[in-house]
């Protein structure tokens, strides 16, 4: 060994070690980021020292060539990490390690033609395949990550038989290459590289498609691990030692990641190999009809359990993310806390569809991860929470898995959900979740509330009914004190009140108020309503006297001299961020100065931007604000009789 | 290097990687999963040399075509998994700090 090998050595193993400390680091959010950087800078030295150790800087030709390449793989790497989506990242990790995989197998393929001994060659061609089923293994899960293909399981007629035979082919195939090179069999290498490239592509897909959605957190992990065995094996090909050890690293961080998906999940590797997955899907009818009835029943007590929650865990599933609705849960979460109630997460490990997934999903609306737990962690606090919120998740909490031997779901972990006081259930169905075996939890007849459909709709009324809750707590005692004691009052219509037919109370209400000393303007925008001068008809027609009905020129400069503003179903029209909200399409738009107003009072329907689709600051405004959501023909009806 | 050295290698750095990698919160599962497949793509190490040894044995296009569309892969792998790991820490560390 020369002295330039034995430093290459040292240096080889300096590096593995910087690396692990990397990853031993990645353990510690505080400092994950530096472990990151620590081994994407060994990975660079790496490169560096591969191209002095080969001596690639002094041939021209191969350095172009590398260099070329190096540069065009760095600029999409980095025009993909740039890009992607954080809902897009479990196929981006299966798509690149996919990427990983074939680089491995082309590696191994050249090997075949270069290889000096039979452990050269038999590693090389075992690169090629392990990293060519990588390649279409993954290509295959990122295509059913990314819905571009069905995510349901696929199985072939005698798949079984298939890869079986397959595997087979392969193991002949190994043989064959060595003994051809042992007896000299003159089957030309060529011819093995291609049909060992055809077995392995072959096999990858085969595995592939036989795993369903759920079971994806389980086939990524073992397609990362397998992604660095191809890279390693093709280190013993060329007798990188670098490339083994790091390579190695990887297989057995994907093995163990694997190891924990499967144990959440209740599932033993070979059956998911095997494809084995998924059970039955049948739905029984009564569950369903069950519901329609405690659907009724719930609606109105679920804001007021919430309400009243002194500790309210939520947990999120795969359904979440399919929803997008993790904005929404945060939203929820807030205003809980606002509350003075105590918000907790509680993670299963295989939630969603990658390892980790939900919990990247709520970090990205910034959830802090401290209350983020785990299964362990959290499991003993369900019996001392008062509402327990489920967004999109089943079998993780389904309490079939404690005692219905023989299913699928027998002995997995679960989330104690069925222990909280209350259970508000966000789910899309109710149909058996991906294992197959039906919740319980769904036909329980007290504490539970089922809110079936799109989470990020369901959930969305949630946090209407929360926010109205929170008003009409405050506000029952202000608004009408505000009102009686109101000097100057201006009333702004919209289209709202057509729709509630609330011109009549309208009249009422200012007729009341005028009784009582104010005085009583209504502020009439142009386009308010859905034609011109709609809301001068209505108002007419209600027998509102025209002298007091205002245009916007006339009457914008009094807003700030006014005590109370009602605002009866308009939103763009006396949406403040016309005047700042540059690029949206009510930039600009001349706007009634309802914000000026000491106190506001907006009986809209709900929260939901108008038909601009721009979000009203107003809503969000922290005092002087009232609002009382739902149909203006009700709640103005409730300011009536409270004044 | 003897094959018997290389496996040994293989396996010490498996174990010692295992062992390492038990230590990291659920929490940070997804980060830690596409840090490691960026690990993945080391493999351009092998594609490196691929090139350097197709151009010895065969020709410069050759080389060129298979050895470095092995390049642009791996690179591909290494460059987008450490940038997307470090986007998804760097998410998860600006709420630590709150």
């Amino acid at each position: 060994m020369s002295e330039f090998e034995l430093f290459y050595y040292i240096i080889c193993g300096i590096l593995t070690v910087t690396i692990l400390f990397g990853i031993s680091l990645m353990s510690k959010v505080k400092t994950a980021v530096m472990g990151n950087l620590i081994s994407a800078i060994a990975t660079a030295i790496a490169i560096v020292v591969t191209l002095i150790y080969y001596d690639i800087l002094s041939q021209s030709v191969v350095l172009t060539i590398c260099l070329i390449t190096l540069a065009i793989g760095t600029y999409i790497g980095m025009y993909v990490a740039k890009r992607v989506k954080m809902i897009q990242m479990p196929e981006l990790v299966a798509l690149l390690n996919g990427f990983g995989g074939l680089a491995s197998a082309i590696v191994g393929a050249c090997t075949m033609f270069t290889s000096k001994n039979n452990f050269e060659l038999v590693t090389s061609i075992l690169a090629l395949i392990v990293g060519a089923l990588t390649f279409t293994g993954s290509l295959i899960a990122a295509l059913k990550l990314a819905k571009l293909m069905n995510g349901r399981p696929v199985v072939w007629n005698k798949h079984q038989l298939i890869t079986t035979t397959t595997i087979i082919f392969i193991i002949i195939t190994v043989v064959l290459t060595v003994v051809n090179r042992i007896y000299d069999l003159e089957i030309p290498v060529l011819a093995l590289v291609i049909i060992a490239l055809a077995l392995g592509s072959f096999f990858g897909i085969a595995f592939a498609i036989r795993v369903g959605g759920a079971d994806m957190p389980i086939t990524i992990s073992l397609l990362n691990s397998l992604s660095g065995v191809a890279g390693s094996i093709a280190g013993m090909a060329i007798g990188d030692i670098l490339l083994v050890a790091v390579g190695g690293i990887v297989g057995a961080s994907g093995l163990l990641l694997t190891q924990i998906m499967c144990k959440a999940m209740n599932r033993s590797l070979m059956d998911i190999l095997l494809g084995k997955t998924s059970v039955s899907t049948k739905v029984t009818k009564t569950v369903v009809e069950h519901v329609k009835v405690e659907e009724k029943k719930a609606d109105v007590d679920v804001s007021d359990v919430l309400k009243n929650a002194k500790k309210v865990i939520i947990v999120p599933g795969y359904g979440m993310a399919l929803a997008q609705a993790q904005q929404l849960v945060k939203q929820i979460s807030d205003t809980l806390e606002k509350n003075g109630t105590e918000v907790k997460f509680a993670i299963h490990p295989v939630a969603g569809r990658m390892p980790g997934h939900m919990n990247v999903l709520l970090c990205e609306v910034d959830i802090p991860y401290e209350k983020l737990y785990e299964l362990n962690d959290i499991n003993d606090e369900f019996k001392d929470c008062d509402a327990c919120i489920v967004v999109g998740a089943n079998d993780v909490t389904n309490p079939a898995a404690r005692d219905a031997v023989g299913t699928p779901i027998y002995g997995m972990p679960i989330l104690n959900v069925d222990q909280a006081k209350h259970i508000i259930i966000c789910n899309y169905d109710l149909k058996p979740g991906y294992a197959g075996v039906e919740n319980s939890l769904y036909k329980r007849s007290k504490g539970v509330t089922l809110l079936l459909g799109n989470a990020s709709v369901t959930l969305k009324q949630l946090l209407n009914d929360l926010v109205e809750v929170n008003v009409k707590k405050q506000e029952n005692k202000s608004t009408s004190e505000l009102l009686k004691q109101a000097k100057k009052v201006i009333i702004v219509p919209g289209y709202g009140m057509a729709l509630a037919q609330a011109q009549h109370l309208v009249k009422q209400l200012s007729e009341k108020l005028a009784s009582n000393g104010a005085n009583v303007k209504f502020a009439i925008h142009p386009v308010a309503g859905r034609m011109p001068g709609h809301m001068n008809v209505l108002l007419c027609e209600a027998g509102i006297e025209y002298e007091q009905l205002y245009e916007m020129n006339d009457v914008n400069d009094e807003f700030k001299d006014t005590d109370v503003c009602i605002v009866v179903g308009a939103n763009d029209v006396m949406n403040p961020a016309a005047r700042n909200a540059e690029g949206t399409p009510i930039y600009g738009m001349p706007i009634l100065n309802v914000d000026q107003a000491k106190h506001v009072i907006i009986c809209n329907y709900d929260l939901k931007p108008g038909y601009a689709g721009v979000e009203n600051p107003l809503y969000k405004r922290e005092s002087g604000v009232t609002l009382l959501l739902g149909n203006a023909g009700e709640t103005l009806k409730n300011l009536l009789s409270d004044i | 290097m003897s094959a018997l050295v290389i496996i040994l290698i293989f396996v010490v750095s498996t174990i010692v990687g295992y062992l390492i990698i038990k230590n990291v919160p659920s929490l940070l599962h997804t980060p830690l999963m596409s840090g490691m497949n960026a690990l993945s793509g080391i493999t351009i190490l092998g594609a490196l040399t691929t090139v350097s040894i197709m151009t010895k044995e065969f020709n410069a296009v050759i080389s060129g075509i298979v050895g470095g569309l092995a390049v642009i892969l791996a690179m591909i792998n290494v460059v987008g998994g450490f940038g997307v790991t470090h986007r998804m820490l760097k998410m998860f560390n600006k709420k630590g700090s709150k």
